[in-house]
């Protein structure tokens, strides 16, 4: 029977039970989606409940067939239009601003004669905000939306006037573009604002976030773990066992490597989950999956990117073990995981919302000395280029920082030194309070 | 009883940094004894028993266990030795058996002779249904005897005890010690640092007072009682260290 096995059993049994980790765990998968439901709800109802019963006050300085036209149209359509009868455009807005309206449109004179004689007839609209909430911005929305259908049926008549032979849309839309976009040699039929829409969200944005969230879960287990049995007193048991320290780094490396794998799935489901909530929302709803007409990333860029992976959370970990060793408990961890962690994370978000090559040269080489960057450059560039140089160069480099650090941490592992290094912390750490004691 | 040497230590030298836990320190400990180590707080009892478990190195002096050299040859020696450590802990998470069967297959090849182990050691414990529970919910006196029945479950040739019966009531400590006769009569030996003279004077064939890092005496109970025309241990270590 492997000694590892029992090992990291349990590693991932006692993780897996322990409140610190498995609610960190289960709440993404719960949260994410309730908060992504709460957002689009509350955005819904809000816009739902502006474009009801809208208000519209107008002033017709005009009072011509075609203002009557213009107004009735407003009407038709569902807006609750009111005519003030005020002799300023001050007086009219602080009516519809007593009236609580959302908009006074300001019909000028002459809108008839400029309609008929081929000009252009103004209309001004002064937006009242009372609030500047998503409703509001839906409510506002409706109205511009329904000025430029009125517009439109405008030109249809004056262009059939004119000449009742052609197509009005036509006149209109003289141009007739058709937009494709070539990415690895394959043409799509799809504007490449509408792609790197889609590209940036899945392989630019969800993937690279995924990933940051696993480097982050997988750090704080492996510390959180190693802390924990400092804070426990199980460590020193665990040293005496026949096992090598290399079992032992290595159970703690698998098992935290489990539980944040677990958590990454769970992680990106309640991602997509708060992403599906949110393109419930109105203005968000119906982008086209263009990406679906790309050819899928090689299966190599896959292997590539699974192996950059598994390095870079093996660099990760151990930097976690190697925390949660020098931490005397999970508390002190926690506090160390962010003055180290975060700077080593920071050029994989630069990478996930920039370009690592537009950065100075200093961020640059930061970046590619970090084992956590090569799974970003990976997942944002295999959809576009087959194998990013830097990556094929970046892996074996990485592999051998990596057994450098794993090396490093299973020497600290040597009871030695974990025991005589705490002893000289918790010294320092008493001689620092007597001598605050003493001033 | 064999006298073939389990332990043997030679001058040895612990320090940290500029602290000296232990200077000169030899004794040694033969197959069939229980040998305890009496000393204050600070004494370097616990300092000996982990360079004794692999888990420190000596400064200096040479420190054998079964023969083997506990620096140079430390993977030949743990599996020979189990080590109760004085505030050893739990996994909060575990419970009481699952504990016990991953440390037994640690220890045994074959998963039948981890059962064995893992009923002896409920046994021990003493904990019947309980061992079940997750060792969050354990007594402080529950805990120190499932680390009891953990180190003892091996059988090892040489048990490593740092205070055994500390936080256990009178009548588990009463317990813990019959185990620790019983281990040794089958054929183990112990080692055994301890506050309680009347524990140590009960237990243990061998003993050596320690203080201040340094042996003051060593021999049997009675030997060292009769030494100092000492009626209890407790005055013998107080002549011992002149007070």
């Amino acid at each position: 029977m492997s000694r590892l096995k029992p090992l990291v059993e349990k590693e991932v049994k006692d993780l897996l039970r322990d409140p610190r980790i498995y609610i960190g765990l289960i709440v993404p998968i719960i949260m994410l989606p309730l908060i992504g439901f709460a957002i689009s709800t509350a955005t819904r109802s809000a816009t739902e409940a502006a474009v009801k019963d809208l208000k519209i006050a107008f002033i017709d300085y005009d009072e011509t067939n075609a203002s009557r036209g213009f107004t009735s149209f407003l009407t038709r359509v569902g807006f609750n239009v009111r005519k003030l009868n005020v002799s300023s455009l001050n007086e009219g807005l602080k009516e519809a601003k007593t009236m609580e309206y959302k908009t006074l449109l300001i019909i000028s004179v002459g809108f008839e004669k400029d309609l008929l004689s081929f000009g252009r007839a103004n209309v001004e609209v002064y937006a009242v905000v009372e609030s500047v909430g998503l409703g509001s911005v839906g409510a506002y929305s409706a109205i511009d939306g329904a000025l430029k259908t009125y517009s439109d049926i405008l030109s249809s008549t004056l262009i059939s006037r004119i000449d009742p032979e052609v197509n009005p849309d036509i006149i209109r839309n003289p141009l007739n573009v058709t937009r494709y976009t070539i990415i690895k040699d394959t043409v799509i039929e799809a504007s490449p604002q509408a792609l790197f829409g889609q590209l940036i969200l899945g392989y630019g944005f969800m993937v690279p976030m995924v990933l940051l969230i696993l480097a982050l879960t997988v750090t704080q287990i492996a510390a959180t773990a190693t802390a924990v049995e400092n804070e426990e007193k199980t460590l020193e048991t665990l040293l005496t066992f026949p096992v090598t320290r290399y079992d032992i780094l290595i159970a703690k490396l698998l098992g935290s490597s489990i539980v944040a794998v677990l958590g990454g799935i769970l992680f990106t489901g309640g991602f997509l989950l708060y992403f599906q909530g949110l393109f419930a929302m109105p203005g968000l709803t119906g982008i086209g999956n263009v990406s679906l007409a790309l050819p899928p990333p090689p299966p190599e860029t896959y292997v590539i990117l699974a192996l950059s992976l598994i390095i870079s959370i093996l660099f990760i970990t151990s930097l976690g073990v190697v925390i949660g060793a020098l931490s005397s408990d999970v508390r002190m961890s926690g506090s160390l995981i962010g003055v180290v962690i975060v700077p080593i994370l920071i050029p994989s978000m630069l990478i996930m919302y920039g370009d690592l090559k537009s950065l100075p040269l200093a961020l640059q080489l930061f970046a590619y000395a970090l084992p956590t960057s090569y799974p970003m450059i990976m997942a944002k560039e295999m959809i576009t280029s087959t194998m990013p140089v830097e990556v094929l160069y970046g892996i074996p480099y990485s592999a051998a920082l990596t057994l450098i650090v794993l090396y490093a941490t299973s020497k600290l592992m040597a009871p030695e030194k974990l025991l005589t290094l705490q002893f000289r912390l918790r010294l320092r750490r008493t001689k620092r309070s007597q001598t605050k004691e003493l001033n | 009883m064999s006298n073939s040497k389990v332990v043997e230590v030679k001058d040895l030298v612990k320090r940290f940094g500029e602290f000296t836990a232990l200077e000169n320190v030899s004794f040694s400990v033969n197959m069939g004894e229980i040998f305890g180590l009496i000393g204050p707080n600070g004494a370097g009892k616990t300092t000996a028993l982990r360079i004794l478990a692999t888990l420190l190195l000596p400064t200096s002096g040479n420190v054998k266990v079964l023969g083997y050299d506990v620096v140079r040859e430390a993977e030949k020696v743990r599996p020979l030795i189990s080590y109760l450590a004085e505030d050893a802990g739990t996994y909060r998470n575990l419970t009481g058996y699952e504990y016990l069967f991953i440390v037994a297959r640690i220890y045994f090849e074959s998963r039948v002779d981890a059962e064995s182990a893992v009923e002896e050691a409920v046994k021990i414990s003493g904990l019947s249904d309980r061992v079940t529970d997750k060792m969050k919910t354990y007594s402080k006196g529950m805990k120190r005897r499932v680390q009891l029945a953990r180190t003892l479950m091996t059988k090892p040739k040489m048990a490593i005890l740092d205070e055994p019966t500390s936080g256990l009531d009178i009548f588990h400590a009463k317990h813990v010690r019959e185990i620790v006769k019983r281990h040794v009569a089958d054929g183990g030996a112990v080692i055994l640092s301890s506050h309680n003279m009347l524990e140590v004077e009960y237990l243990c064939s061998k003993l050596a007072f320690i203080h201040l890092g340094r042996i003051m005496i060593e021999g049997e109970p009675q030997t060292v009682k009769d030494e100092y025309g000492a009626s209890n241990l407790e005055e013998a270590f107080m002549e011992a260290i002149g007070k």
